[in-house]
C-alpha cells in the first residue's frame, strides 16, 4: 500500500502560507520597530521644542537666576493630550530651582552640554522619556551651566506607534491575503496538469496498454516516460506470453493431432481382441490429452486476454448461439436431443466475444461429456438485471457438496470419475471477470440439473 | 443666611493653622434608606451650591449617606496631596474649582481614570486623561451694585474696566472688590489666565486696580458679600454662578460677562488613587455628568450651561462660546505651568507689588 | 468428390488422405502453402481442408486469395494455433467451417460430409414451415418455437421430406429411397429409428409426426391444414 500524503495543492499552499506568514512577521516586527521610531522621533520634538522654551526662559536678573515657566511650553507637550508632564529645573549649582526635584535621567548631567540627550526611564512607576539641556548663565558669581529636565509620559507615543504598527499590519495582513489567494489560484492553475494526467489514468482502460498521448509540462515528463515506459514493457510482456501461448499451442497441438491421426489409422480388424483394448484406451486417452490440452491453453488464452482486451458490448443470444453450435459436435449421438433457446428480447452485456464463448461452450462440453444422457438445453435469458446463460441436462447433476469446488481447477469429485478438468475454472473465471458468475441449479422432480452463468446486463441509456 | 459663616470658614482659613490637620467645615447628609455606604466628598465649592446635586444624588441611591467637607481650594490641594502620599485618609471624590491643583495631582498619579457612559458627555476641554472631569460651566463675570454704579459706568469689557478706573479714580477709591489671589486658588487661576488671555489689558488692569485700592477678599461669596453691604461697588473676576445666585436674592446685583473675552471655569472632580472607596465616588462622578445631574446643576446649583441660553437679567454676549468670547481653562498638561511653584511665587509676588505695594 | 487437403505435418495429412479415400473421395494432398495457392487458382475442387500454419504461404493467405478470385469452394479450416480468433478470423476471411487441433477423425469427415453436401443441395433460399417448425435449408437448421434443436443430417433430410408436403403420407419406402438412396443398404426398421428420433426431438411442437399404421407417416400441424 502506499501511503496517502496530503495533496501537493495543500502542502504548496501550506508552504507558501508559512513564508508569507513569516514574511507577514517580519514586516510587522519592521513596521512596528518604525512606527516605534517615529513616535519617538515625532514626539522628541515636542518634548525638545518645550525644554527649549523652558530654557530660554531661564534668566538671571537681580544676580538671581530666574526663571518664569512659559505655559507655551506645556501647551506644546499637551498635544501629546494624555501624557504627563514632569520637568525639573537645575541651577549652576545643582540646586533643584523648581519642579520635580527627583527626577534624575542621569547622574551626569553635563553630557547635555554639547546636544540635547534623550532618555527612557520609570519615573514614579511610569515610563517616561526625558530631555535634558543645558544652558550656559552667567551671572556676577561667574559661568555656569543650568539644565533644564523634561520628562513625558509614554501613552501618546505608544498609541501612535500602535496605531501606525495597526495600519502597516491591517495592509501587510490584506496583501498577505491577496498573496495567498492568488498563490492558491497559481498553484491551482500550474497543478491543472497533474490533475488533467490524473483524469487520463483514470479515465483510461485497464486493459488500454498503449501509450499515453498527453502532453504535460517538462516537470511530469519523467512521469509520463516512465509511465509509457512501464506500459510498454507489459504490452510487450502481454504479447509476447500471448505468442507464447499460441506458439506452445501449435507445438503441442501438432504432434498431439498427429498422434490421434496415426491412431485413427490401425487396422482394427487385424489386431487381438486385447490389443483392440488397449487400442480402445489409447485412443480414449489421447481424446483426453487432447481435451485437456485445450483447455489448459484456452485457459491461458483467455485469462492473458482480460489483461489486454478492453469490453464490448456483446449480444448475450449470438454469443450463446455461436458457443452452442460450435461445441455441439454433428457426430454426437444421434438419440441425444440438443437445442438452444435465445431469449426474446436482445440481451447486451459488457464482454469479451472470445472469452465468453469460451466459458459458455466449455459449460456445455461438460454437460455433454459428463451430464446429459438423451437431453440438453441451452437457453438465453434475462434474470431481473442480469443476462443468464443456462446449460441444463438430464444427466444426474453435480451434487450440492461440490459445487463450490467444480469451478476450482483440476478439481475431482469423489463421485465422478476423472476431474471436469478446467472447464468450470475458466466459465467462472470468465463470468467473474465480467463481474458476473456462475451458478448451479440442482435437478428437482420435473425440472433437470442446471448451470448458469450470470451476468449484468449493459444498462439501456440509448436515449 | 448663610454669610456669616462663609465669612467665619475665610477667617478659619486665613488663620495659622495649627500642625499637619486641616479642618474642612464638614456636614453629614443621611442616607435616606438604610446606609449601606458612606460617600465623602472633599470639595472647594461652595456647599449651598452643592447641597440640590447631593439630595438629588441621594434620592437615586437612597441607600447611601454622603459626607461632605468644604474646603478652600488651597486647603484641599495641601490635603489631597497628603492623602496621595498616604498620611491622611482623603476622600471618595475631590471637587474643585481650582483645576489646576486638580491637574498638578491626577500630573503627579494622585488620581485614578474613569471611563463609563456619562464621563463621554464631559466637552474634550474639561476632560485630562479621563482623570479630570469638568461639570460645571462657569462664566467669569463683572459684578456691580445697580444702585451706585450708572448704567454709562457699567464696563463691557477688560479694556473698559481699566478705563473707568482711570476716568473716575475717585468714584472707585476702595470700591472695587476681588480675590485674594494669594489665599484663593480660583482667585490665582482667573489671574494668571487673565495674564495670558490679554497681557497687555491685564497689566493696565492691574495697575489701574492698585491706584483705585482694591479690596481683596478671599472669597467669591465675601466679595458679593462687601457689595451687597454696600462696601464695595463692582467686583471683578467673580464666578458667574456665585454671582447668579446672590443676584437672585437682591436684585440691586448686576451681572456682566465682559465681551472682549469672558473666562469659563469648570470645577473639576477627580477620583483619588487612594480613594477610601472609588466606586462610590465614581457614582457621584457619572451623576454629575449625567445628564440629570447636569439639568440639575444648571437650574439649581450653577446656572449656567455651555449649551443653554444664560440666565436673564445677566448681560452678555448672545452666543458665549460660538462668537469665540467665552474662553474655556482648558483642563490639561498646560495648568501645570500655573502650579510650579516658582511661577506661583513669583506671579503672586508681582501681583502682591503691584495691588498692596502702593 | 474431389478434395484438397493443405497439411504440413505428414502424419496429419496422411491420416486425413486415407480417411477421405477409404469413403471414396479424391484427395490431393499439398504441403506447401504457396504450392497449393497456385493449383487452387486453376483447379476446381468440392472442397479444401486447410491448415493455417504452412511453409510458403499461410492458411489466411490462400483462403484470402481465394476468395478473392470470388471461387465458392466450401473451405474447412483446422487450426493449431491457441489464438481464437484463428476462428474468427478464418470465418471473417470465408471460412465454412473450422476446426481445433486436435480433433475426432469422425467430426472432421461429418463436418467435409455437411459442407459437401450443402454444395450438391444447392437449394437456394427457403424456409418451410409446419405449426411452429420451421427449418432452415440454406442454415440447416430447424426451431421449434423459439427453441432451435440440433437434428442430424438423416433426421433434417427426413423432416425436410416431411415437412415439404404437410399432411401427406410418405410410405416407408418412399422414404427410404429419398433418405439413403439406392446404393446404401438400409432396413424398413431403419426409417422407424429416425422417425423415433425425429418425434423426440420435435417434442412440444405444434405439430407431429403421425403414424398409419401399415401406410406410412405423415406431418400433421395441430393448427389445422
Amino acid at each position: 500500500m502506499t501511503a496517502h500524503k496530503s495533496s501537493l495543492f495543500s502542502r504548496l499552499a501550506r508552504r507558501v502560507a508559512v513564508v508569507l506568514a513569516l514574511g507577514a512577521a517580519t514586516l510587522i516586527t519592521a513596521a512596528w520597530f518604525y512606527a516605534r521610531a517615529a513616535a519617538d522621533e515625532a514626539y522628541d520634538r515636542l518634548l525638545l521644542g518645550a525644554a527649549f522654551q523652558m530654557a530660554e526662559s531661564l534668566v538671571v536678573a537681580d544676580d538671581r537666576l530666574s526663571f518664569v515657566l512659559p505655559p507655551s511650553a506645556f501647551e506644546l507637550l499637551g498635544l501629546a493630550q494624555r501624557d504627563r508632564i514632569f520637568y525639573r529645573v537645575v541651577d549652576p549649582s545643582g540646586e533643584t530651582l523648581t519642579g520635580y526635584g527627583d527626577i534624575s535621567p542621569s547622574a551626569d548631567l553635563s553630557r547635555s552640554r554639547a546636544a540635547p540627550v534623550f532618555a527612557n526611564m520609570a519615573y514614579r512607576g511610569v515610563e517616561v522619556r526625558t530631555v535634558t539641556t543645558a544652558r550656559a548663565v552667567t551671572s556676577q558669581s561667574g559661568t555656569g551651566w543650568a539644565y533644564v529636565i523634561v520628562a513625558q509620559t509614554t501613552e501618546a507615543r505608544q498609541a501612535l506607534a500602535s496605531e501606525l504598527t495597526t495600519r502597516a499590519v491591517i495592509l501587510v495582513a490584506a496583501m498577505s491575503l491577496l498573496a495567498l489567494i492568488g498563490s492558491a489560484l497559481a498553484i491551482r492553475l500550474s497543478l491543472r496538469p497533474v490533475d488533467q494526467l490524473g483524469d487520463i489514468l483514470r479515465q483510461r482502460d485497464p486493459q488500454d496498454l498503449t501509450p499515453l498521448a498527453a502532453t504535460v509540462p517538462r516537470e511530469l515528463l519523467p512521469f509520463v516516460t516512465s509511465i509509457n515506459h512501464f506500459i510498454n514493457r507489459l504490452d510487450e510482456r502481454v504479447r509476447l506470453l500471448q505468442r507464447y501461448i499460441a506458439d506452445s499451442a501449435h507445438q503441442i497441438r501438432t504432434p498431439l493431432t498427429a498422434l490421434t491421426a496415426q491412431v485413427s489409422l490401425i487396422n482394427e480388424d487385424t489386431l487381438s481382441p486385447d490389443d483392440r483394448r488397449h487400442l480402445e484406451r489409447v485412443r480414449n486417452r489421447t481424446a483426453e490429452l487432447a481435451r485437456f490440452t485445450n483447455q489448459l491453453l484456452n485457459h491461458a488464452m483467455v485469462i492473458h486476454r482480460f489483461d489486454s482486451t478492453q469490453l464490448a458490448p456483446v449480444s448475450l443470444n449470438d454469443v450463446a448461439r455461436k458457443a452452442f453450435r460450435a461445441t455441439v459436435p454433428i457426430t454426437i449421438d444421434p438419440d441425444m436431443v440438443v437445442s438452444f433457446e435465445a431469449s426474446e428480447e436482445e440481451l447486451t452485456v459488457l464482454g469479451d466475444l472470445l472469452s465468453l464463448r469460451e466459458a459458455i461452450a466449455n459449460v456445455i462440453d461438460n454437460a455433454l461429456r459428463h451430464g446429459a444422457t438423451s437431453r440438453l438445453e441451452v437457453r438465453a435469458t434475462r434474470f431481473g438485471d442480469l443476462g443468464r446463460i443456462e446449460v441444463c441436462d438430464d444427466g444426474p447433476g453435480i451434487p450440492p457438496e461440490d459445487w463450490a469446488n467444480v469451478t476450482k481447477r483440476f478439481y475431482s469429485s469423489r463421485t465422478e470419475k476423472g476431474s471436469s478438468g478446467l472447464g468450470f475454472a475458466i466459465a467462472s473465471e470468465v463470468a467473474f471477470e465480467l463481474g458476473g458468475q456462475i451458478g448451479f441449479r440442482g435437478k428437482t422432480a420435473g425440472l433437470p440439473f442446471c448451470v448458469y452463468i450470470d451476468l449484468p446486463l449493459v444498462k439501456e441509456d440509448k436515449g | 443666611m448663610l454669610l456669616p459663616r462663609l465669612v467665619m470658614i475665610c477667617l478659619l482659613a486665613m488663620a495659622p493653622r495649627s500642625a499637619g490637620a486641616i479642618e474642612g467645615d464638614k456636614e453629614l447628609f443621611p442616607a435616606s434608606g438604610t446606609e449601606t455606604g458612606k460617600l465623602v466628598v472633599h470639595a472647594a465649592t461652595d456647599l449651598e451650591a452643592m447641597r440640590p446635586l447631593v439630595l438629588d444624588f441621594q434620592s437615586q441611591y437612597p441607600g447611601l449617606a454622603v459626607e461632605f467637607v468644604d474646603y478652600v481650594t488651597n486647603d484641599l490641594f495641601r490635603e489631597a496631596i497628603d492623602a496621595c502620599a498616604g498620611r491622611v485618609q482623603g476622600g471618595d471624590i475631590l471637587l474643585s474649582s481650582s483645576v489646576d491643583q486638580l491637574v498638578r495631582l491626577a500630573n503627579d498619579g494622585c488620581a485614578q481614570p474613569h471611563n463609563s457612559r456619562d464621563t463621554v458627555n464631559a466637552p474634550d476641554w474639561a476632560n485630562w486623561r479621563d482623570e479630570i472631569f469638568g461639570f460645571t460651566f462657569e462664566p467669569i463675570v463683572f459684578v456691580y451694585d445697580r444702585r451706585v454704579v450708572p448704567a454709562k459706568d457699567v464696563p463691557r469689557s477688560h479694556e473698559e474696566l481699566a478705563d473707568l478706573l482711570r476716568s473716575k479714580p475717585d468714584d472707585y477709591r476702595g470700591r472695587i472688590g476681588t480675590y485674594d489671589i494669594e489665599a484663593s486658588g480660583v482667585g490665582y487661576l482667573l489671574a494668571f489666565n487673565d495674564s495670558r488671555q490679554a497681557p497687555t489689558s491685564y497689566g493696565r488692569l492691574i495697575e489701574s486696580l492698585s491706584r483705585t485700592q482694591t479690596v481683596i477678599r478671599c472669597c467669591n461669596n465675601e466679595v458679593l458679600g462687601e457689595i451687597a453691604a454696600g462696601n464695595v461697588r463692582l467686583a471683578y473676576n467673580v464666578l458667574g454662578s456665585y454671582a447668579y445666585a446672590a443676584s437672585r436674592t437682591n436684585s440691586d446685583l448686576g451681572i456682566v460677562l465682559p465681551r472682549d473675552y469672558t473666562l469659563v471655569l469648570s470645577r473639576g472632580a477627580m477620583i483619588p488613587s487612594t480613594a477610601p472607596n472609588p466606586v462610590l465616588g465614581k457614582l457621584l462622578l457619572d451623576y454629575l455628568l449625567s445628564p440629570r445631574g447636569r439639568a440639575v446643576s444648571r437650574e439649581k446649583s450653577f446656572f449656567f450651561s455651555e449649551n443653554g441660553p444664560l440666565p436673564a437679567e445677566v448681560d452678555g454676549p448672545t452666543s458665549l462660546m460660538e462668537s469665540g468670547i467665552g474662553r474655556p481653562i482648558r483642563i490639561g498638561p498646560a495648568l501645570l505651568a500655573a502650579q510650579d511653584e516658582i511661577q506661583r511665587r513669583t506671579f503672586i509676588e508681582d501681583w502682591k507689588r503691584l495691588i498692596e505695594g502702593r | 468428390m474431389r478434395i484438397l487437403l493443405v497439411e504440413d505435418t505428414h502424419d496429419v495429412g496422411e491420416a486425413i488422405c486415407r480417411r477421405f479415400q477409404q469413403t471414396g473421395h479424391t484427395v490431393d494432398w499439398e504441403t506447401d502453402g504457396s504450392a497449393a495457392s497456385d493449383i487452387l487458382a486453376y483447379t476446381e475442387y468440392d472442397l479444401v481442408i486447410l491448415d493455417v500454419m504452412l511453409p510458403g504461404l499461410d492458411g489466411f493467405s490462400i483462403l484470402r486469395k481465394l476468395r478473392q478470385s470470388k471461387s465458392g469452394v466450401p473451405v474447412l479450416v483446422l487450426t493449431a494455433r491457441s489464438e481464437i480468433d484463428d476462428r474468427v478470423g478464418a470465418l471473417d476471411l470465408g471460412a465454412d467451417d473450422y476446426l481445433m487441433k486436435p480433433f475426432d477423425f469422425r467430426e472432421l469427415e461429418a463436418r467435409a460430409r455437411v459442407l459437401l453436401r450443402r454444395r450438391s443441395g444447392g437449394e437456394a433460399t427457403n424456409v418451410i414451415a409446419c405449426g411452429d417448425i420451421s427449418l432452415d435449408r440454406t442454415n440447416r437448421s430447424v426451431m421449434v418455437g423459439k427453441r432451435e434443436v440440433q437434428l442430424k443430417r438423416r433426421e433434417m433430410t427426413l423432416l425436410e421430406i416431411l415437412a415439404s408436403r404437410p399432411g401427406k403420407v410418405f410410405s416407408k419406402e418412399e422414404l427410404l429411397d429419398q433418405l439413403f438412396g439406392f446404393d446404401e443398404a438400409a432396413g424398413a426398421n431403419a426409417i422407424e429409428l429416425y422417425i423415433g428420433r425425429l418425434r423426440k426431438k420435435l417434442e412440444g411442437a405444434k405439430a407431429r409426426i403421425v403414424t398409419l399404421r401399415g401406410v406410412g407417416y405423415q406431418l400433421v400441424s395441430d393448427d389445422g391444414p
